[in-house]
C-alpha cells in the first residue's frame, strides 16, 4: 500500500511549516525531522478528514508543537541524571545589556545573512528560554498557555521569555558586525 | 549604544523573529514519511493498537470480554449467596478444562523453579545478584561518563 498522490501534495504544502515549528522548539535538526515524520504519520491516519479541512494547517501546527514539547520533556527526564540541569548563565540578578539601536542593528548585513544569524542565535539559546520564547513569538500563545504546556510556573515563563529575549539580543550583538562570522 | 526598555526589546525581537521565513524541510523527510507509511501498512492488525483492529474482531473481542466478565460476576454472586464453592469450581473446571490444564502447568513450573533454586547454595545466588548489580552500576557509570565526555562536548 502506498500513500495517495494527494497526500504527497498535502505533505509538500505543509512540510516546511511543520519542520520549522519542530526545529525552532527543539533546536536540533535531526530530532525535528523525526518529529515532523511523526506528525505526518498522524496526519495520514486522519487524512480523510484533513484533506478537506480548512484547519489542517492549524491541526498540524498544534500536533507539531505538542509532540515537540513532549519530546523535550521526555528527553529532559531521561538525561537528567547525565546532565547538569543548572544553567549557570541564568543565575543571579539581571544584568543590564547595552544593545545597538534597532535601526542600526543589522546595518550593512543582507537579509539572508541576517535571517541565518537569527536562526542560529535562536538555536544557541538554552532550552528553557528558547521553548517559551518560540511559543510566545511564533505561535502567539499567551503566557498562561505556555506555562500550562511547559508545566512551569507563570512567573518563570515570564522571566524565561524576558531573559531569552535579552540573551538573543546579546548573541545578535556579539555577531552583529558584518565582518564577523557567526560562530557555529 | 542605547539601552532598550523591555517593551522595545519585545517589539524588536518579535519583529525579527516574525520576519523569518519557514525553515526548509530536508528532502529526506518526504521519503521517510512515505517509507514509514508503507512499513506500517505491512504490520498485521494484531500487532497494532485497538483502533486498527478490523470491526469484526473488535466485536468478537467485546463479546468475549463481556462473557468472561459476566461469568466472573455470576461466580462471585453465587459464592456470596452460599453456593458450594468446590461444586462451582468443579463445574467450572469441567467446562473450562483447558484453563485448568494451564493452571496445573503453571503450578508445576513454579514448583520446579522453587526446587531448582532451593538446590543452589545461597552464597552462589547472592554472588550472582551482586555480580549483576555491579555490572549494571559499571555500565550505567560508563554510559554517564561517555555521555558527559563525548555527547555533551560535541553540542
Amino acid at each position: 500500500m502506498t500513500a495517495p498522490p494527494d497526500f504527497t501534495t498535502f505533505m509538500r504544502n505543509y512540510q516546511d511549516m511543520v519542520y520549522s515549528t519542530a526545529v525552532r522548539l527543539i533546536g536540533n535538526e535531526t530530532q525535528a525531522e523525526d518529529i515532523a515524520q511523526e506528525v505526518f504519520i498522524k496526519a495520514y491516519e486522519r487524512f480523510d478528514n484533513l484533506r478537506t479541512s480548512d484547519t489542517a494547517g492549524g491541526w498540524l501546527k498544534t500536533v507539531a508543537t505538542n509532540l515537540s514539547i513532549n519530546h523535550i520533556q521526555r528527553y529532559k527526564k531521561r538525561w537528567r541524571f547525565f546532565s547538569d540541569i543548572v544553567h549557570h548563565d541564568d543565575e543571579g540578578a539581571e544584568k543590564e545589556v547595552e544593545f545597538a539601536a534597532p535601526d542600526t542593528f543589522f546595518a550593512g548585513v543582507d537579509s539572508a545573512e541576517r535571517r541565518e544569524w537569527i536562526e542560529k542565535a535562536l538555536e544557541k539559546l538554552p532550552e528553557h528560554q528558547r521553548v517559551p520564547l518560540v511559543l510566545y513569538h511564533f505561535e502567539d500563545l499567551p503566557y498562561e498557555e505556555i506555562a500550562k504546556k511547559t508545566k512551569v510556573s507563570l512567573s518563570k515563563v515570564k522571566t524565561d521569555i524576558l531573559r531569552g529575549r535579552e540573551a538573543l539580543a546579546k548573541i545578535l550583538v556579539r555577531s552583529g558586525s558584518p565582518h564577523e562570522q557567526f560562530e557555529t | 549604544m542605547k539601552k532598550m526598555t523591555p517593551e522595545e526589546l519585545e517589539k524588536f525581537i518579535h519583529q525579527n523573529l516574525r520576519s523569518l521565513p519557514p525553515r526548509r524541510a530536508p528532502r529526506s523527510l518526504e521519503l521517510r514519511v512515505l517509507a514509514a507509511i508503507e512499513r506500517q501498512a505491512t504490520i498485521p492488525w494484531y500487532h497494532k493498537s485497538w483502533s486498527y483492529w478490523p470491526s469484526a474482531v473488535r466485536m468478537a473481542f467485546l463479546a468475549g470480554a463481556t462473557g468472561v466478565t459476566g461469568a466472573l460476576v455470576t461466580a462471585f454472586y453465587l459464592m456470596c449467596n452460599g453456593a458450594n464453592a468446590s461444586a462451582v469450581a468443579v463445574q467450572a473446571g469441567e467446562r473450562l478444562s483447558l484453563f485448568t490444564k494451564i493452571y496445573h502447568l503453571a503450578l508445576w513450573t513454579a514448583d520446579f523453579a522453587v526446587q531448582v533454586f532451593g538446590r543452589i547454595p545461597s552464597l552462589w545466588l547472592y554472588g550472582g545478584l551482586a555480580l549483576v548489580a555491579a555490572l549494571y552500576a559499571t555500565f550505567f557509570g560508563l554510559g554517564a561518563f561517555a555521555y558527559r565526555t563525548l555527547y555533551r562536548n560535541n553540542n
